[in-house]
């Protein structure tokens, strides 16, 4: 998880915005967005079903996402996940993402589109 | 002096060969296939998941032919116990033959998904689709019940297992037939293979256990893990990741005619009352059908196949979902010479033609054969007392077994 900078987000918020990212997630960036995750449970197994909570903040001030999808696949594999992630909405900008797998080892990575935006991030599993 | 030569030289004739190198990536992918067993856990979804009485009335519901049309087939007809709990043919023979192989019962309960296209989501609808189905047991909701409700030592047993009376309507006792018939599948479990102390060992760092493990078994290993690839899908304890795959097994059953595999799988199970999502899911807390409830049917689901487990697997031929490999070594020889042409533009890209030598290909069948143990497949039939007050039920006191 290349944006595993969760301790240096306690208490981070995008610098002039109410908008403002909870502590202890893994922390994406994009040219329009600031995203942070985290999934439940903290440790993604193969085969195991999992939840993803994700807060987003747009970086021109505008007001948070109410919005969101999020999927994964294998890159070098060429396929996504068997299970559809179904994404619910918060407020605020966070979201609460159920049905997750990720059936086979290797590189995975997150898709999380945004009002046309994709933020992709890259989740190695053992 | 010369004696002593000798003692050393004997020494080192029935000392093993030491175990081959492992990259620590290698023990990484070796470690993720057990430990073996995995810990006992119940199924959230049957509430009669591992509770003695019922696990005694499923043994009795699975040899027992009246639950089908012409009380000619029973659950074992297929999964014969003594044949690794398969019956040993390319297709299944019911009163026609079926379109696919019959798959071992032993470890089912690991199962994410039941059958070669996943359309049952719990042991227990599986198990009521076989005696449903007028191609095998032809039964029906209204015999089935009627035998829990008219049969003496059914009734009994029944009351023992579910703590009440059968259920009024023919589909719930048909259901609670299942639910007993799971909990007595829940119980074929493989023993420990040669291939659980290896990966003990490696595990432990002992060298001289690990060095037991046969060397072709080990080299298989290296090649499971490594280039074939093949750790990729049959991966964990079970040697599988429960999901779907097209590997290029040609699908076509008859002219014209071909096996959709797991995109048939899907919709079958969104169309089945007993699916996780219906009434007779026992899980309140919603966990056991989180599966069901997010199961994505896409194109590329149109001929793929459940990655089958591997423990026993020297004993379950002939294999794939058509059996249409007679050995092991036929199996990994169609890895080796993978057809290309035959796997779906946007199924698995991983997969690629591993052109094995002959060497290694006898190395990854050795590897395979290490994962069998033999005498789970030959489990002991125990005799069974009568139940309790089988006399205050109505109808018959013969048991099944008479």
């Amino acid at each position: 998880m290349k944006g595993a900078v969760a301790a240096a987000l306690l208490g981070f918020a995008v610098q002039g915005l109410a908008c403002e990212l909870p502590a202890g997630g893994y922390f994406v960036d994009s040219p329009r967005y600031s995203l942070s995750y985290r999934t439940q449970p903290a440790r993604i197994s193969v085969g195991e079903h999992f939840a993803l909570d994700f807060s987003v903040c747009a970086k021109d001030g505008r007001p948070p996402p109410s919005a969101a999808k999020v999927d994964a696949w294998m890159p070098a594999h060429k396929h996504g996940m068997n299970y559809r992630a179904e994404v619910k909405s918060y407020g605020g900008g966070r979201f609460y993402a159920t049905g997750l797998m990720f059936h086979m080892p290797g590189l995975w990575q997150f898709l999380f589109d945004i009002d046309g935006e994709r933020i992709a991030e890259n989740i190695p599993i053992e | 002096m010369r004696a002593g030569v000798l003692a050393a030289l004997l020494l080192a004739a029935a000392a093993p060969a030491p175990a081959l190198e492992f990259t620590p990536e290698e023990t990484r992918a070796i470690l993720r296939h057990g430990p073996w067993p995995p810990a006992w856990k119940p199924d959230p979804s049957n509430r009669v998941s591992g509770k003695p009485a019922a696990i005694v009335l499923g043994e009795k519901l699975f040899f027992e032919p009246r639950l089908s049309a012409k009380g000619d087939f029973l659950c074992a007809t297929c999964h014969v116990p003594y044949r690794g709990w398969q019956d040993g043919r390319a297709r299944a023979m019911g009163h026609v033959e079926v379109d696919r192989n019959t798959q071992s019962l032993l470890d089912v309960r690991w199962n994410r998904w039941f059958g070669w296209d996943g359309a049952g989501d719990s042991l227990w609808a599986q198990s009521i689709r076989p005696i449903l189905d007028t191609r095998e047991m032809g039964g029906s909701a209204t015999n089935a019940a009627a035998l829990l409700r008219r049969d003496a030592e059914y009734a009994c047993r029944y009351r023992d297992a579910f703590g009440s009376t059968p259920p009024q309507a023919d589909e719930a006792l048909l259901v609670d037939i299942g639910k007993a018939l799971a909990a007595f599948q829940e119980t074929l479990v493989s023993g420990r293979a040669p291939f659980d102390d290896f990966r003990d060992a490696l595990e432990r760092g002992e060298a001289a256990r690990a060095a037991a493990y046969p060397l072709p078994a080990q080299r298989g290993l290296k090649i499971f893990v490594g280039k074939g690839n093949c750790a990729m899908c049959h991966v964990g304890p079970a040697f599988t990741n429960g999901e779907f795959h097209d590997i290029g097994i040609p699908h076509f059953i008859r002219r014209g005619e071909v096996d959709a595999g797991r995109h048939g799988g899907i919709q079958r199970l969104n169309a089945s009352p007993f699916n996780l999502l219906g009434r007779y899911n026992d899980d309140r807390s919603g966990t056991a059908s989180i599966k069901t409830k997010h199961v994505a049917l896409d194109h590329r689901n149109f001929g793929e196949f459940k990655v089958p487990a591997l423990r026993n697997v020297a004993l379950t031929s002939p294999y794939m979902h058509s059996g249409r490999f007679a050995t092991l070594a036929e199996v990994v020889r169609h890895y080796s010479e993978l057809n290309l042409d035959r796997l779906h533009a946007d199924g698995e890209a991983i997969l690629k033609p591993l052109k094995l030598s002959e060497e290694e290909i006898a190395d990854v069948v050795a590897f395979l054969e290490s994962l069998t143990e033999r005498s789970s497949a030959i489990p002991e039939r125990r005799p069974l007392a009568p139940c309790a007050d089988a006399s205050a039920a109505p109808g018959s006191r013969r048991s099944i077994r008479d």
